[in-house]
């Protein structure tokens, strides 16, 4: 069955509104153990996502219900889920609301699409990753996609978009004689861009050789916490939730378009927006899930709210029809030179376990893989033990650096300083 | 009643079957797994009604696996109707060589690896399930979710939100050789109760679980968590930090399965014994946790989310007994790793979706129980904390490192719970430190199942785990 075959079936459904997201979705794998291949891989796969609504309680109420339409699915028997989804819908009933309209799109930038080409790139990077008898890499794998998206509406969107994404996951070893390490990364871009992709291994084995030599993290207690690699993008993620329309009408946010986010502010104030694209982005798509227009939208201002991010449902449900579900996101630099960012005592941690931040409740938690304890004029790296706090109170004190760096969707400033975390060393005493 | 096998995959059969024989005159290896897997989710809460035809696990389509030349390669699809194999068999057979064209032109060598052994094997196995998803009254069970949020919410004003989830999947699953035929069809439900609260600028969620390999009925088990759920974010939202250090810790059920899976769930997935990325590898034969330590893994060790009746590359499910009182005695392996490795695979090889590669994965993963019991855990302890509900957890096979973050911690002080609460707790530490602290395990045991098990930062699938309440000393943050 076809996307127009189901687009017609769903217009003679008796549906009062609809959508479609046909994706598709051709997929190139590798998968190294050392520089071996250990398999290859393709993905020739299509999704069709469909939701169907119904007008409810006078028009006041309209209940949706979704579902994914397999391929393989005959005429018939999606004419039966359709049927089957419309009744279900009664039982996703939520306050009225309408589905995006027609919008001019701009025209997507140019940019390499097809997986055996992007593929051939990343292959030659990888094989060619500088290592030396101490420091190499254990395994790897590559992941590109060419993404053809389709999306339309019974409103009257039928809008198409064509996009390159790709993911490598390295895994580097350090060794000294007998002791040996590992680190971990996941890199996510477009296309493939050897320079970057090559310091940034190069920096993470750099990390390796430091690991062999780490010392447990020392008893610090409360201190300050320097950000300075891939993490400090889950610090500005919080900021991107604590602005989602759907937490703020559901009350998990209470952060409000006008309203500084802290009252007790020290540091510097986050500016963040929303770009439509960002050199080698994974995601730089001209429409959103819904068939909106991405364009650049500022989201916080200096620490003031200004538009709220999200589903349509949500944002007009806050009164704010205009916006998209955005994808890449520029924190503006602060006030900080890196020098002025390195005084004092400070814990700069460059690999955690799994540094998380709860959108909820701004919780920081994450185990210390290599850290650099700045004392004095001494630096020790570090290992052992956790950071942990809540960026609720911690972003009150939060400064950051004017020069910027991007990690695939997020392009933030280069260093973030936290002042009064937890950090749980392994030379603790007993309690 | 048992979950009857998918009519669509059962009509997939022949011709996969004939795609499975034109391939083999150009591979020495061929098999595929097909799934028909279909459910529903749905969500109630105060400001918000949700209703999707689909879960993690829903999915349709098919992977080929074929070896050539010491070489592995696969290809996923699912818009194919398997009308024309021939035609289908080409067209794999074109893009896997222009794949090996990239590599020969990059000069990439292969990690050469035998071919797997095509046994003959025979299974058709219908699970027995209460309901089927396809079934499902989604009218009353929204109503009733909407019921548990609803008295949630009206028992105190500080609760701002109450999130009643509940899913339901039935998982359909072939796996075909020349030689092999295997069928099975289960269904697996759970359901989630995110209680929120809201004070004081502060908000906390407490989220507690019910799941099985059993139909909707997990419903019920849902309605007797709320309470609970509210007492204890009333508290959180006045709970302290912990003081940084080490502990004395006593862990409920649901922290002991976190542990598990955390320590030697991951250390010991043989897949990584090949890229030697697990420490474990050299300690088998060797203590690394007290003698009150045993732990098994498998699809058979427990009946729970995780329990099916083969993995995904046709291997019956198994049940390995990892650690046997403190001695670490194997661990779990999928086929490929198996064949690298000279051992036998334990039916860990799982795949996120038929997109996506097999690795070795974790089903269910247990501690044994002992003779204690909480209270005397409890009376034993002369400072420290009892440690509930999990937020995340993070593998370290190569240092054995663990992370896992805890929702809370009930002070204990002179063998007493004093009612004093710290939340969020963050427990890190050296595994083999960690299980040999290990002095105390109770009689009872329970396995959870509303988790998901990530491999790095990737390949999400469903696992359970779980054990008894253990007492033990740990490093908390």
């Amino acid at each position: 069955m076809t996307t127009e075959e189901l687009r017609t079936i769903l217009e003679e459904s008796g549906a009062d509104a609809w959508e479609i997201t046909d994706t598709k979705t051709e997929g190139w794998e590798f998968y190294f153990i050392r520089h071996s291949l250990d398999q290859n891989r393709v993905r020739d796969v299509e999704h069709r996502e469909i939701a169907v609504y119904r007008a409810m309680d006078d028009g006041t109420m309209l209940g949706r219900a979704s579902a994914e339409i397999p391929p393989t699915l005959q005429r018939e028997e999606a004419a039966r889920e359709i049927a089957g989804l419309l009744a279900d819908a009664a039982y996703g009933k939520n306050p009225v609301y309408r589905l995006n309209g027609p919008a001019p799109i701009d025209a997507p930038r140019p940019q390499e699409t097809d997986p055996a080409v992007i593929a051939r790139e990343y292959l030659a990077a990888m094989q060619g990753i500088p290592e030396t008898e101490g420091e190499d890499l254990n395994s790897y794998e590559i992941f590109v996609d060419r993404n053809e998206v389709r999306y339309c509406n019974s409103e009257g969107i039928d809008v198409t978009q064509i996009y390159p994404s790709s993911m490598v996951e390295v895994v580097v070893n350090a060794r000294d004689g007998q002791h040996e390490i590992e680190l971990y990364r996941l890199f996510e871009a477009g296309t493939c861009d050897r320079k970057a992709l090559t310091e940034d291994i190069g920096e993470l084995t750099r990390f390796g050789r430091d690991r062999l030599t780490a010392e447990p993290t020392p008893a610090i207690g409360t201190g300050a916490v320097l950000f300075s690699t891939k993490d400090a993008a889950e610090l500005y993620r919080y900021f991107v939730d604590r602005m989602q329309a759907k937490l703020v009408y559901m009350k998990l946010s209470d952060w409000e378009i006008g309203r500084a986010y802290a009252g007790e502010a020290r540091g510097d104030q986050v500016t963040l927006t929303a770009r439509a694209f960002l050199p080698n982005s994974s995601r730089n798509r001209v429409f959103d899930d819904e068939g909106a227009p991405i364009r650049d939208l500022p989201i916080i201002t200096k620490g003031v709210p200004a538009h709220y991010l999200g589903t349509r449902q949500f944002r007009c449900y806050l009164g704010q029809e205009d916006g998209f579900h955005a994808a890449n996101y520029e924190v503006s630099g602060g006030t900080g030179t890196e020098e002025s960012l390195r005084t004092g005592s400070y814990l700069e941690v460059v690999e955690f376990s799994d540094f998380s931040v709860d959108e909820m409740t701004g919780d920081i938690a994450g185990e210390i893989r290599l850290g650099y304890w700045h004392d004095g004029d001494r630096v020790t790296p570090v290992t052992g033990g956790s950071v942990s706090g809540t960026l609720r109170e911690l972003m009150n004190e939060m400064r950051f650096s004017a020069e910027q760096r991007q990690y695939d969707r997020y392009l933030i400033p280069r260093l973030t300083r936290l002042e009064g975390v937890h950090i749980t060393g392994i030379q603790t005493g007993d309690n | 009643m048992k979950a009857p096998f998918s009519p669509w995959l059962a009509a997939q059969a022949e011709p996969l079957k004939e795609l499975i024989a034109s391939l083999s005159s150009h591979y020495d290896y061929v098999s595929a797994l097909a799934s028909d897997s279909r459910g529903f989710r749905i969500v109630a809460s105060q400001r918000n009604r949700f209703v999707d035809r689909s879960t993690m696990t829903t999915e349709r389509g098919v992977v080929v696996r074929v070896h050539r030349d010491g070489l592995y390669s696969e290809y996923a699809f699912n818009a194919d109707d398997l009308r024309d194999v021939h035609a289908l068999a080409a067209r794999m057979r074109r893009i896997l060589d222009e794949q090996l064209g990239v590599l020969a032109a990059v000069g990439v060598k292969v990690y050469d690896t035998p071919g797997l052994e095509d046994t003959p094997l025979t299974i058709y196995a219908e699970m027995e399930t209460d309901t089927l998803p396809e079934d499902a009254d989604l009218e009353t069970l929204m109503k009733t979710l909407q019921s548990y949020s609803d008295r949630a919410v009206s028992r105190d004003e500080r609760i701002v939100e109450c999130q009643a989830q509940l899913s339901s999947t039935h998982v359909n699953k072939m796996f075909l050789t020349a030689h092999r035929d295997e069928r099975q069809s289960y269904v697996y439900s759970e359901g989630t109760i995110a209680v929120i609260g809201s004070a004081d600028g502060r908000t906390e969620m407490v989220r507690e679980g019910a799941s099985g390999r059993t139909g909707v009925q997990v419903i019920d088990e849902l309605a007797e968590t709320i309470d609970g759920a509210i007492d204890d974010v009333l508290k959180m939202l006045h709970a302290d930090r912990v003081i940084p250090g080490e502990y004395e810790i006593v862990t409920t059920p649901e922290v002991s399965g976190l542990i598990a899976h955390e320590a030697f769930g991951h250390g010991v997935e043989m897949d990584m014994f090949v890229k030697g990325r697990a420490l474990g590898a050299e300690y088998i034969g060797k203590r690394v946790g007290s003698d009150l330590v045993s732990m098994h893994e498998g699809a058979k060790c427990v009946v729970d989310v995780a329990s099916y009746a083969f993995d995904d590359e046709g291997t019956p499910a198994g049940d390995v007994t990892e650690i046997d009182h403190g001695i670490l005695k194997t661990g779990i392996c999928d086929a490929l790793a198996a064949l690298r490795l000279g051992t036998l695979p334990t039916g860990n090889g799982k795949r996120e979706n038929f997109e996506h590669k097999v690795y070795t994965r974790m089903t269910n993963t247990m501690f044994d129980s002992g003779k204690d019991t909480r209270e005397e855990m409890i009376a034993s302890v002369k400072k420290g904390y009892l440690l509930e509900g999990m937020y995340s957890g993070m593998e370290d096979p190569k240092h054995w490192g663990i992370q896992c973050i805890i929702a809370r911690g009930r002070e204990i002080i002179d063998g007493k719970l004093t009612g004093k609460m710290v939340a969020p707790v963050v427990m890190t530490g050296y595994v083999p430190d960690l299980l040999g602290s290990i002095s105390m395990v109770s009689g009872d045991r329970c396995s959870y199942g509303n988790g998901a098990c990530g491999k790095g930062h990737k390949e999400w699938v469903k696992v359970s785990d779980g054990g008894p309440y253990l007492k033990a000393r740990a490093r908390l943050g």
